[in-house]
């Protein structure tokens, strides 16, 4: 037991080590003070109220799509369709808003979140039934699927959907107040950070505590012996991939409506594959994933803020990025070597 | 007398708060062949995963041929001419049998010619031990013997001087196991050391000269085989002299059926059954014999209802249950055993609590009781001696005799009217086959009725109410236990029909 603790522990100071002199010999290589820029970032990302709710701000779709992974990685289904599910969430959501622009609030905002994590279960849903009927391999089919999400989005707001007073711009109308998710802490975080914080410990008391979590280990574990202790796959694929589907949904609905107020091209800065980086980091844990989408939308946003002042390049931000990604794959990947072989 | 090729002088393992070995002490000569005897779990195969490599050991010292060794991985062992046949193989299934052999090859080139020194070199073994395996083969569509003698001659290739094979019978037909003790005299007169892990006393019989026997992580016993008769062999093994043997069941106390199978056919990826009929009373036990893959496992998986019957129905009680799945009111009726059990009948990666809790999660509460169900398990292992002990540990932890107690001690603590139960007795000992078929025969005694699918010709003609012989994929015949003998239900493995045979 506290072997595999000293292996974790050994592996998370190894990974910042690595990332450490990694992003040192970047910073180095492109004429930046590496100390200086990095001790920058953890300002720019979690120095003041200000950078804190732009990180929050960054880590909310990235925590929603996150869970949109774990929870079908808990019934051995990778999808890598975050992107596509909080594309067509924010579709469908916008569609409720401009359907009903003058609804009053309490109908409509309830109305257009719904509408979004509606959207986001059916497009993951898809691919749960082509799995779970036509045995279609979810990781394909997931990633196919966002490109017709993202285009599809890019349809509308070229399109039909395309303000007439935006000046060619490619955005919806502005959305009504009554269509603003409100934002919390008098800060830009919303509402979006706190249902997802909350649908994390949720999610992780049902796998970890309830029947249902003990479905879904058997059927990941030994599809057979589900079906002889009574567990269906179909159902659950459905299930876990509709749920999931909706987290993502809602993450698109929820920066559509509160960071951008109307639908526009663009609306996500990979926050769908961010999330899958986050899952598999967590190591498709609910719990570990809150701190880490909150560590990786830091990093985003400290990005976006040295490219404001810094005059760094903004690719630095995403490369940086790559490299804490890949140290701390790779540290954990090397951990559980470890720990397999001490077992 | 010469130094002995291996000595390992008090090997200490301790796995937790289990101590699989307690100073042990043996020697391996060349030219002999070494019978390690002893229940699951006694340490033999821990033992010998020390010397080959794969555990280090905390403390004791190993010596070849008088020079000290220390193995840290199995690599170094086998360069040290120390080769290990496991109880599961590691051969790719899908490679052929000569690639899979050249692959095992140290120095193996990228490039292969198929007629090179090297596919040669890699063969030798194998055309000497089974000149009728076609080395073109994918290993898949190998019998299980086969694939053992593959395994084999992989080790051979490396040129190993001790082989050790770990329960290499348990997984073999009669015949294969025959092919196997021909095969190990071959090696002993080739000045090879074997090591046989094993607790079948036919083993030792066919072709030990030296026995070695271990219980609790320590050796009890040691002599040369021809000075311990069976009986102090299991005396030795056990611990205490066995209880008799098992009386049979009592006969079926009605002939009203309780399960009726008609005319049913079913097919898993072709291996087909078709047109099975038969008919089992209440407390009724119906052995199948017949060599392995003549459809055993495609009748069992139907019976159970896992897989769709082609045509036909299974009735149990006035029920149709040829698809269970679809029907929550007799899954919890029907007791299943599969061939296995690693593959079909846990999920490995699970807990042993929960495994041992699976026919019951239909009724478990959303919220389940954790506690209750630790505590269950914790009861339903100390029953069963499912070692080790630990609710906690997760089934692929387990050795293969122990999950196998594990799933008996699912499958028959509760109350049911269809056993269903292929090999149930597979990688166990003594004691563990005696406790299954007492489950066994009180599931029956309770009003179950029982099939019983089995290669061992002797339990089933001492226990089985009635026998049927399959022979690809149909009944070739049902006799009663009292009018049954060997040769024919040997007629009728070989594939001659109960007409016929007459």
């Amino acid at each position: 037991m506290s072997a595999a603790g000293n292996v974790r522990l050994i592996a998370a100071v190894g990974g910042s080590a690595a990332f450490l002199i990694a992003a040192s010999i970047f910073l180095a290589t492109i004429g930046r003070p590496p100390l200086t820029t990095l001790w920058q970032m953890v300002l720019y990302a979690f120095g003041d109220s200000y950078s804190l709710s732009e990180s929050l701000v960054k880590a909310t779709p990235i925590l929603l799509c996150a869970l949109a992974v774990i929870l079908p990685a808990r019934l051995g289904l990778i999808t890598v369709g975050g992107e596509g599910q909080l594309y067509f969430g924010a579709l469908t959501g916008t569609a409720i808003v401009l359907g009903f622009p003058t609804a009053p609030m309490p109908v409509l905002l309830p109305a257009m979140m719904l509408a979004g994590a509606a959207g986001g279960a059916l497009w993951s849903g898809l691919a749960g039934l082509l799995r779970a009927r036509c045995n279609v391999n979810e990781t394909i089919s997931t990633l196919l699927m966002n490109y017709i999400a993202v285009l599809l989005v890019n349809y509308l707001v070229y399109g039909a959907w395309k303000d007439p007073n935006s000046l060619g711009w490619p955005a919806t109308i502005m959305f009504p107040q009554a269509a603003i998710v409100p934002s919390v802490f008098g800060t830009r975080a919303h509402a979006g950070l706190l249902i997802g914080i909350a649908a994390a410990i949720l999610l992780h008391i049902a796998v970890t505590h309830t029947r249902w979590g003990i479905a879904l280990r058997v059927l990941a574990g030994n599809r057979k012996v589900a079906a002889m202790a009574g567990f269906g796959f179909v159902g659950q694929t459905l299930l876990v991939m509709a749920i999931g589907g909706a987290l993502a949904g809602f993450a698109g609905i929820c920066e559509t409506s509160a960071i951008q107020g109307r639908l526009q091209a663009g609306l996500s800065v990979g926050y769908g594959l961010t999330g899958f980086l986050v899952a598999w980091l967590s190591g498709q844990n609910f719990l570990r994933a809150i701190p880490i989408a909150i560590l990786i939308g830091g990093l985003i946003a400290a990005g976006d803020a040295l490219q404001l002042y810094s005059k760094i390049p903004s690719a630095s931000a995403t490369i940086l990025q790559g490299l804490l990604f890949v140290a701390a794959l790779g540290a954990s990947g090397l951990a559980g070597r470890r720990s397999a072989r001490h077992d | 007398m010469p130094e002995p090729l291996v000595t390992m002088s008090a090997i200490r393992k301790q796995f937790g708060s289990v101590l699989a070995n307690d100073d042990v002490s043996l020697s391996i000569e060349a030219g002999e062949v070494l019978a390690l005897l002893g229940e699951n779990g006694a340490g033999k195969s821990t033992l010998m995963k020390i010397l080959y490599g794969f555990y280090p050991a905390d403390g004791g010292s190993i010596g070849i041929a008088g020079r000290p060794v220390r193995f840290s991985s199995p690599r170094e062992a086998m360069a040290a001419g120390i080769g290990m046949v496991f109880q599961q193989f590691s051969l790719i299934p899908a490679l052929s049998v000569h690639e899979n052999l050249l692959a095992a090859l140290p120095n193996a080139p990228w490039l292969q010619p198929r007629r090179s020194e090297n596919v040669r070199a890699a063969l030798r073994w194998l055309t000497r031990l089974a000149p009728d395996i076609d080395p073109r083969r994918a290993v898949r569509t190998l019998s299980v013997g086969e694939r053992q003698l593959v395994e084999l001659a992989k080790v051979l290739n490396l040129e190993a001087r001790v082989v050790i094979l770990d329960e290499p019978t348990s997984v073999l037909t009669p015949a294969e196991t025959e092919r196997l003790y021909g095969f190990i005299r071959t090696l002993r007169s080739e000045g090879k050391a074997v090591v046989l892990i094993t607790h079948k006393l036919a083993d030792i019989a066919a072709c030990a000269d030296r026995i070695v026997v271990m219980r609790g992580g320590k050796v009890v016993d040691e002599a040369a085989a021809c000075d311990r008769t069976p009986e102090a062999l299991v005396d030795a093994m056990v611990g205490r002299g066995v209880a008799g043997s098992l009386p049979p069941p009592a006969p079926p106390a009605t002939s009203v059926p309780l399960l009726q199978v008609r005319q049913l056919s079913a097919d898993i990826q072709g291996r087909t059954i078709h047109d099975v009929s038969f008919e089992l009373a209440a407390g009724e036990v119906l052995g199948i014999a017949g060599v392995s893959g003549n459809g055993q496992f495609t009748l069992a998986e139907c019976l159970a209802g896992l897989v769709p019957a082609r045509a036909g129905d299974v009735v149990l009680d006035g029920i149709s249950i040829a698809s269970r799945t679809q029907d929550a009111a007799i899954s919890g009726a029907v007791a299943y055993i599969p061939e296995r059990p690693l593959d079909n009948a846990v999920v490995p990666d699970l807990d042993l609590a929960l495994n041992l809790a699976l026919r019951e999660t239909r009724h478990l509460g959303f919220f389940p009781d954790r506690k209750g169900i630790v505590r269950r398990a914790r009861e339903l292992m100390a029953r069963y001696d499912v070692r080790p002990p630990q609710p906690a540990l997760a089934a692929s932890a387990l050795s293969g005799g122990n999950l196998q107690k594990l799933v008996i001690a699912r499958e028959l603590s509760g109350t049911v009217r269809l056993v269903i139960a292929c090999y149930p007795t597979m990688g166990l000992d003594v004691l563990a086959t005696q406790a299954v078929y007492r489950e066994m025969f009180r599931q029956a005694a309770e009003g179950a009725c029982v099939v019983w699918i089995s290669e061992d010709l002797d339990d089933l003609l001492s226990y089985a109410h009635r026998i049927a012989v399959i022979h690809d994929g149909a009944i070739a015949g049902i006799v009663r236990r009292e009018d049954a003998d060997r040769q024919m239900l040997g007629r009728w493995m070989a594939g001659h029909a109960m007409d016929s045979a007459a």
